[in-house]
């Protein structure tokens, strides 16, 4: 199998995770093999064994299929009582070492008479199926049987057998089975990777790390970060020297006549109204400096922010640019995309205004009960004694809160899509008088956002009462207890309760910070994961480091032996082998969901092939430079895409330094030159999302004015004119012949007549060439594409219109 | 056997059979014990005899689909070749009432092989790790342990109180009503509804 182990062997180089340990039959299962093999050849008879996890009675428990040439063998276990059951990702290297003893049962079964294996798929799994052959009996001629059943955790294993009973019934050679990919666990905690490709434990993803990375993107503005922490600092300097200012100064020295205090401070004693009038000041200006270090501080804030978001959404816009297309079209990833754009401010927002004043936090705490200790003790702990408690509080309510939060954001969102669903379907909702049941559906959405916003705010105020009460309680008991010194023991006086309650006050806030801070925490690391994860995402496709670059090249492409699918257990082409010469025009055709498509994905190489090669002029597409290929590759399909700008550009697309000259002369090949020039605004036309609609023949046509303009070597027509009418088709078709002339095509059409200048004409039937050849071939040989011709003519024949 | 849709090389062209394959497409059969006789085969499937009054037809095996498996899953059976174009041979309106207690019970066999889903009647613990959330849950078919991707479709609202989860390779597991869940377990849940 030439190439098998190019995207296998690709794989499996980045692992520096434990592996489990490869033995072919388990230690714990030999024992009950052993008769099996009288004659002790278990290693060198058994091709393959895998696991199974279900046994007839649809039970999950452990079983294994050990499949030899002649024979398969099926043990199935008794199912363990309160025995749990691991799915992927759960299960553990100590999980798997676990050695339960177990009663097996096993089955035998002959494949000498193996018409074919075959895995018939459920909604949760599926089960393995031996199809026996019996060329003298008819009636027991595809007889199946079922024997074994699996959960889809074990789907992948079974497609092995599946693949390698393929290889016996079609007395292929038999290699030891090279695809095996181990399954990996992640060497901390010894769980098995979620995604064997990228090997990352969520468990032990190092937290610590993330934070680290994160910070290094605030490295260029270190110096204004220190600035910023400067003016937090002074800023809650001052804000612990104010209630000292208010409460001690002010009563006890200022208010108590303190003349030793006063002349301290240079002023002479009795001048009482003179030192009132400076405290004043002085706090005032303490006010000032507060305000002024607060604007300084958002200055800063505001001109590292932006940048900062900048510099991550970029970064990350980037990284998506090389990911691979499979990447944008799974649907875990999807999502993961739109939510990507509102990360990069979630992270900023934290680092810029979380984590600074976490220090700040810490720093206000820490000295204000160094004051409080200094002042009085005993107050020092009344005040202090309940901010654990509101701490706790607000620790343990503030996740309900949190998913509160959450709740009517979802349900803000839905409300939100629903109204964009009504915009959008409008016409279809106008057409079907459906406006008052619409109402309807908007007000269950909206009674939901209304009852999640209750829930929100009867929770606040919970919050709230309770977080207050806390608080109140905290100011009760140091006043209660203040006025118990200052009245009988004496102790105190007045100015210093007074800078107590300050005090007391002024923490509520950084403790209500610190409770809040650590889910801000998490939430930003998740936000900073899901961005590296992009970052970081290896692309499937990628560039081979000494790529090779062609200056020319001739255009012939051959695929051979390709079998490939976009789930890798569903294969959409089997064994697909064809040949495009150079110049020449090759037709594909076939039912809807036959794998056309695929086969263009895979020469233009959006996704690589599981098995085989996709040649171009003789090298492997995988050895070619990206700029080699897509610069003599290119597409025009059903799908359209017109991109924001004017029509030039979206002509231009793929060759920026077009003339007008060449521009226009591509669009009269494309013939869309006369509708450009009956539009206002000719080709300065902005179209794409924000302007002009384009009827689907207009984008067509622009798509391909893009393709003529690219003058690629190679040309991938893929149902070209499916979206069009028949009058503006023939336009299209003229076009495209003259496009298709000198070059290597590739065209994929319903419509037979499209492809009757076709060299050659592959159909493509159940990811298969079921046949190949030229149009008078095929309709001699009387198949398929006969079956189809006759049916599009005959039915267009029968309402006369050929 | 279902298997000769393009077995067309030594078969003249038909437009008459054609259209009229087309038109059964287009028909809505429905299936009940006056017109079909369904068998258990030795390999564990369901054979099906059907007494059309043009000709009878035979189907070694037959797959049984649910229209609505999720709001109606005993009406509107439908009955299909197993072949990968699957195509359908006749539907069952009710299950309770078009057909033997005995069909029923074969064919709800291959339904539970088909929508197999365990139902989670305890939930131990939800972690949330890192765009993963872990399960560690207790199932009709025992304790099960599975993680599933955060941010995506992975539990569906199937109704008011009903949810669907699905875990990384697409297995599912149903709460059939997760008010009965304990305060607990639906606070651990409460990410997700």
């Amino acid at each position: 199998m030439p190439g098998k182990d190019v995207v296998v062997g690709k794989k499996k180089k980045a692992g520096e995770a434990s592996v489990r340990p490869k033995e072919k039959i388990p230690a714990s299962i030999r024992s009950v093999l052993e008769p099996y093999f009288p004659n002790g050849d278990m290693d060198e008879k058994v091709l393959i064994c895998t696991e199974t996890d279900m046994n007839d009675k649809l039970e999950f428990t452990l079983g294994y299929l050990v499949l030899c040439k002649e024979r398969i063998l099926v043990l199935v276990s008794e199912p363990v009582p309160g025995e749990v059951h691991f799915f992927k990702g759960r299960e553990t290297l100590a999980s798997k070492a676990q050695t339960v003893r177990r009663e097996w049962t096993v089955k035998e079964y002959s494949l000498t008479d193996m018409k074919e294996m075959k895995i018939e798929r459920t909604v949760g799994g599926g089960f393995l199926m031996l199809v026996h052959k019996n060329p003298d009996d008819e009636e027991a001629d595809g007889k199946a049987e079922v024997i074994a059943s699996f959960s889809n955790h074990r789907i992948g294993q079974t497609t092995r057998v599946e693949r390698l009973c393929e290889k016996i019934v079609e007395n292929e050679e038999i290699e030891e089975d090279e695809d095996e990919k181990e399954e990996e666990f992640c060497p901390i905690c010894g769980m098995m990777y979620p995604d064997e490709d990228r090997k990352i434990c969520p468990r032990c993803m190092n937290k610590k790390s993330i934070l680290f990375r994160t910070l290094g993107y605030l490295k260029p503005y270190r110096g204004r970060i220190a600035l910023l922490m400067l003016c937090i600092f002074v800023y809650s300097g001052l804000n612990i020297i104010w209630p000292y200012l208010n409460g001690k100064v002010l009563y006890d020295k200022v208010l108590a006549k303190d003349d030793a205090f006063i002349e301290s401070f240079g002023i002479p004693g009795g001048k009482y109204v003179l030192a009132l009038g400076i405290l004043v000041l002085t706090m005032l200006g303490t006010k000032i400096l507060m305000q002024m270090f607060g604007i300084f501080q958002g200055v800063i804030t505001a001109k590292i922010v932006p940048d900062l978001v900048r510099t991550l959404k970029t970064d990350v816009f980037s990284s998506m640019g090389k990911l691979s297309i499979s990447f944008f079209t799974s649907k875990q990833t999807g999502s993961l995309m739109t939510r990507v754009m509102s990360d990069a401010d979630e992270v900023t927002g934290f680092f810029i205004d979380g984590l600074p004043y976490f220090l700040v936090n810490i720093f206000t705490i820490v000295s204000m009960a160094v004051v409080m200790f200094m002042l009085n003790p005993v107050l020092a702990v009344a005040a202090l004694v309940f901010m654990p408690i509101a701490f706790l509080i607000s620790w343990k309510m503030l996740p309900r809160l949190w998913h509160r939060y959450g709740r009517r954001h979802r349900a803000t969102r839905s409300l939100n899509s629903k109204v964009n669903d009504n915009l959008q379907g409008a016409r279809v909702v106008k057409a079907f008088g459906q406006e008052e049941s619409e109402v309807g559906r908007f007000d269950k959405s909206n009674e939901k956002v209304r009852s999640a916003d209750m829930a929100v705010l009867n929770y606040d105020n919970k919050f709230s009462a309770l977080y207050s009460m806390a608080e109140n309680f905290a100011s009760l008991t140091v006043y209660v207890i203040g006025a118990f010194l200052i009245l009988k023991a004496h102790t105190i006086s007045l100015g210093v309760l007074i800078t107590f309650t300050g005090y007391v006050s002024q923490l509520t806030g950084p403790m209500d910070f610190m409770s809040f801070f650590f889910r801000w925490y998490t939430n930003c690391m998740n936000s900073a994961q899901r961005m590296f994860e992009i970052i970081d995402a290896i692309p499937e496709i990628q560039e081979k480091p000494d790529a090779l670059k062609l200056d020319h090249i001739d255009g012939t492409v051959e695929m051979k032996n390709v079998t490939f699918g976009y789930e890798k257990h569903k294969p959409v082409l089997k064994n697909v082998s064809l040949t495009v010469k150079s110049g020449e025009m090759l037709g594909i055709v076939g039912r809807s969901g036959a794998g056309k498509t695929t086969i263009v994905n895979l020469i233009s190489r959006l996704y690589d092939p599981q098995e085989g090669q996709v040649l171009l002029d003789g090298h492997d597409v995988r050895d070619l430079s990206f700029e080699t290929l897509r610069g003599y590759v290119a597409m025009v399909s059903q799908e359209t895409y017109m991109f924001m700008g004017t029509v030039a550009e979206n002509i231009a697309y793929a060759r920026k330094d077009a003339t007008r000259e060449e521009i226009i002369r591509a669009a009269v090949l494309a013939s869309a030159h006369d509708f450009i020039c009956r539009m206002p605004d000719g080709y300065d036309t902005m179209i794409g999302s924000s302007g002009r609609e384009l009827s689907g023949g207009e984008r067509q046509r622009i798509s391909i004015a893009r393709a003529i303009l690219a003058n690629p070597k190679i040309l991938i027509l893929d149902e070209a004119t499916a979206a069009v009418d028949t009058e503006t088709e023939q336009a299209i078709q003229q076009s495209i012949n003259l496009l298709i002339k000198g070059r290597t095509t590739i065209s994929i059409a319903h419509r037979l007549s499209t492809l009757r200048d076709a060299n050659t004409l592959v159909v493509i039937d159940e990811g298969k060439v079921a046949e190949q050849g030229t149009h008078e071939e095929l309709i001699a040989k009387k198949g398929v594409y006969y079956k189809l011709k006759e049916l599009q003519t005959k039915a267009l024949a029968l309402k006369g219109i050929e | 056997m279902g298997f000769k849709q393009f077995e067309g090389a030594d078969e003249e062209f038909n437009l008459e059979q054609m259209e009229a394959e087309t038109e059964q497409m287009l028909r809505l059969r429905y299936i009940n014990k006056d017109n079909a006789v369904f068998a258990r085969t030795a390999g564990g499937f369901v054979s099906l005899d059907l007494n059309e009054s043009i000709a009878p037809e035979h189907y070694d095996r037959i797959r049984v689909v649910r229209s609505f498996p999720f709001t109606d899953r005993d009406k509107y059976i439908s009955i299909r070749t197993i072949d990968e174009k699957s195509k359908e041979i006749g539907m069952i309106k009710d299950l309770s009432t078009d057909v033997t207690p005995e069909t029923r019970q074969m064919l709800e066999e291959q339904m539970d092989i088909r929508y197999f889903t365990p139902v989670i009647k305890k939930i131990n613990s939800i972690k949330d790790e890192y765009g993963h959330a872990y399960f560690d849950v207790e199932t009709d078919q025992g304790p099960c342990k599975f993680v599933i991707y955060m941010n995506s479709s992975s539990v569906v609202n199937l109704s008011d109180v009903r949810l669907l989860i699905s875990d990384l390779d697409g297995n599912r597991f149903e709460i059939p009503d997760y008010t009965k869940l304990s305060a607990r377990e639906l606070k651990m849940l409460d990410l997700f509804l």
